[in-house]
């Protein structure tokens, strides 16, 4: 009897010493993960990356080659090796080495890293354990775990167009990456990143990017192609504080504490896709300047020309997204915000909630947005656009006088959204109108990713009808063979 | 060799040009002739999984011996995916025949059908799904699926 009584207390022991520890990981990885909430700027950017030793990193021979011969063609003004010199994605770790401030978002089932860098993000998924990616993408499919209050994150399936960083440092479709993210004892946030790359380089070696808060940081909506027609490079040489077509106002956002609080009871979180493709907005009551835009584009279409929109052309607006939705979807929510992630077309969306727009707004593709909940609807309203979106296939136009207002509300059973937007732009239409869309449930744990500018082809070009001016493509060569070229991309 | 040129009226012109309009998931059809239907055989050169379209350049043997590169946009990386291809379902050096919706400049371009294997396997491109639908909403695409075994039309 003496023996069951030991017995039993040693097992309640055990117990309750692993239920505690158990509870001490989950608190170490809440504690990890408020602790990386919030906007980051690069301490370094470095233009060539260096191993953690402040090494040279091992290139196998035929890399070496390579990699002598890219910095020579940067030595003379190239970098077209770099597909962000024409806009396309820069992969990772690529977009870790650019001069722009970055911002962690997260879910108890994901971290999102919005970057500062023409709408990109990346979704680490907490929950996958491992993937098989069908495709190789940009910034891969990555996954991660606590360990501590360290995030741990392993991506795979890395398109092998992309170099390691802007001096161009090779890596192939075989390369893995292992982050350590944690937030050191001053504050700064390291990322030690472990490459495995048997393909270039000799061994496996390891990198360390270092960032740093900055309150009056923002990640704004950057458009690369815009940066590009106004004369500036596709990368600024050093980390700024605005975008020059960023938006929304600095002023505008809500500070980082308060966006990040931990929403009550969050209802859209999640992963979503459209339960249709939206391509077409029809009845619009189109006023009789809308119509004659309308019906200049048709003729263009009826003569067999590429209508070339801001969609088209890679600077979607926010009432694109919400009017021809396409692809997933992912809702991040905080008792500050909502943000939403859209992978086609690429672009970020924030909400700020309960609070009023500012008096005066920069005017930008994806406007300012502030949103309520009446009842079970969240209630978004935007105003501050640029007017260079299109709402449909059509082209039908909208101006900067455009003002949304979106009513998102979830199922009972929360498998799918109904949103209900009403469009007034007194400027194209002749009163107010509603559309209505619907997304479900993703079954999906990564969204896929649309690099709009990652292949421009003359095809598209060629025989195009330019809806607006400010669409025409920049810096376009051509490179291919004689009168078959197969590949056109921009030129620094 | 361009083995084959058959016309007949598939859809509707209006149709083809405005309620298909982003079925390829960025630009207007209005290029392609889906009136038309032109089926080339040839060895694959290249593909290009890229954004905003994936292309296959197809090398045909023309007149005279005269090889001809044509460029055949398949769809995009997440349509393909969704419609059952994966990578390494079309190899450089693959023998196929394509199926396509030629442009209307009459260029060596066009927008692919169907592709089929030497052994007669089939995947279906882009173009196989324009006139799906309904006006104003395309079906989204389902989970990912095996390769098509659509008869050729």
């Amino acid at each position: 009897m003496y023996h069951h009584r030991v017995a039993l207390l040693l097992c309640a022991a055990a117990l309750l010493a692993g239920v505690s520890a158990r509870a001490g990981q989950i608190g170490a990885a809440t504690a990890g993960r408020q602790a990386l909430l919030g906007i980051w700027v690069p301490d370094a950017a470095p233009r060539a990356l260096l191993t953690s030793t402040g090494k040279t990193p091992p290139l196998t021979r035929e890399a070496s080659k390579l990699y002598t011969e890219r910095r020579q063609r940067l030595g003379k003004g190239d970098a077209s090796f770099d597909p962000t010199s024409w806009c396309a994605g820069p992969g990772m770790p690529r977009i870790l080495t650019m001069p722009y401030p970055l911002e962690i978002r997260a879910d108890a089932d994901r971290i999102a890293f919005i970057h500062g860098w023409y709408r990109w993000f990346r979704i680490v998924d907490l929950g996958a354990g491992t993937v098989d990616p069908p495709l190789p993408l940009t910034m891969g499919f990555p996954v991660g775990r606590w360990e501590g209050s360290t995030l741990v994150i392993r991506t795979a399936g890395l398109i092998d167009t992309t170099v390691m960083d802007a001096s161009g440092l090779p890596h192939s479709e075989q390369l893995t990456l292992i982050e350590r993210l944690r937030v050191l004892p001053d504050g700064r946030l390291e990322d030690r990143i472990t490459i495995n790359d048997p393909e270039n380089y000799t061994g496996t070696w390891d990198t360390t990017l270092t960032f740093h808060r900055d309150a009056s940081a923002a990640v704004t909506d950057d458009v690369c192609p815009d940066r590009m027609a106004g004369g500036e490079p596709a990368e600024r040489a050093a980390v700024g504080r605005r975008t020059a077509s960023g938006t929304p106002a600095v002023s505008a956002r809500t500070p980082a504490v308060a966006a990040n609080a931990v929403a009550p009871a969050p209802r859209l979180t999640g992963v979503w896709e459209p339960k249709t493709f939206g391509i077409m907005v029809p009845n619009a009551p189109l006023s009789v300047a809308g119509q004659e835009i309308v019906t200049r584009n048709a003729a263009a279409m009826q003569a067999g020309r590429i209508m070339q929109t801001a969609w088209v052309s890679c600077r979607p607006g926010a009432v694109s997204t919400m009017t021809m939705p396409r692809e997933k979807i992912v809702i991040l929510e905080s008792a500050g915000e909502v943000t939403m992630l859209f992978e086609m077309p690429r672009m970020v969306r924030r909400v700020r909630m309960n609070a009023s727009h500012p008096q005066t707004l920069e005017p930008g593709y994806v406007g300012d947005s502030v949103g309520r909940w009446e009842g079970n609807t969240l209630v978004v309203d935007t105003l501050g656009f640029n007017g260079y979106a299109e709402l449909d296939a059509r082209g039908q136009p909208t101006s900067p006088r455009l003002h949304t207002v979106e009513r998102f509300t979830p199922s009972a059973d929360r498998g799918s959204i109904d949103i209900a937007t009403t469009i007034d732009d007194p400027e194209y239409y002749s009163q107010p109108f509603t559309i209505q869309r619907s997304w479900k449930k993703s079954p999906a744990r990564h969204p896929f990713e649309y690099d709009c500018m990652e292949n421009p082809r003359q095809e598209d070009f060629e025989n195009a009808y330019y809806v607006r001016e400010r669409y025409r493509p920049v810096c376009m060569r051509v490179e291919g063979e004689g009168m078959a070229p197969s590949k056109m991309v921009c030129r620094l | 060799m361009r083995s084959g040129v058959r016309t007949r009226a598939v859809l509707p012109w209006i149709l083809a040009t405005c309620v298909t309009a982003v079925v390829a998931a960025h630009h207007s059809t209005s290029e392609f002739d889906y009136t038309q239907q032109v089926t080339i055989k040839g060895t694959v050169k290249e593909v290009q999984w890229t954004n905003p379209h994936s292309y296959i350049q197809l090398m045909v043997d023309g007149d005279g011996g005269k090889r001809i590169q044509w460029s055949v946009e398949i769809g995009s990386p997440s349509l393909n995916i969704n419609m059952g291809w994966r990578k390494s379902s079309v190899k450089v050096g693959d023998v196929v025949t394509m199926n396509l919706a030629p442009a209307r400049s009459g260029k060596p371009y066009g927008t692919l059908r169907v592709l089929t294997f030497a052994n007669g396997q089939k995947l279906e491109g882009v173009a196989a799904r324009v006139g799906g639908g309904q006006r104003g909403a395309a079906p989204a695409p389902s989970a990912p699926a095996a390769p098509s075994a659509r008869k050729e039309p």
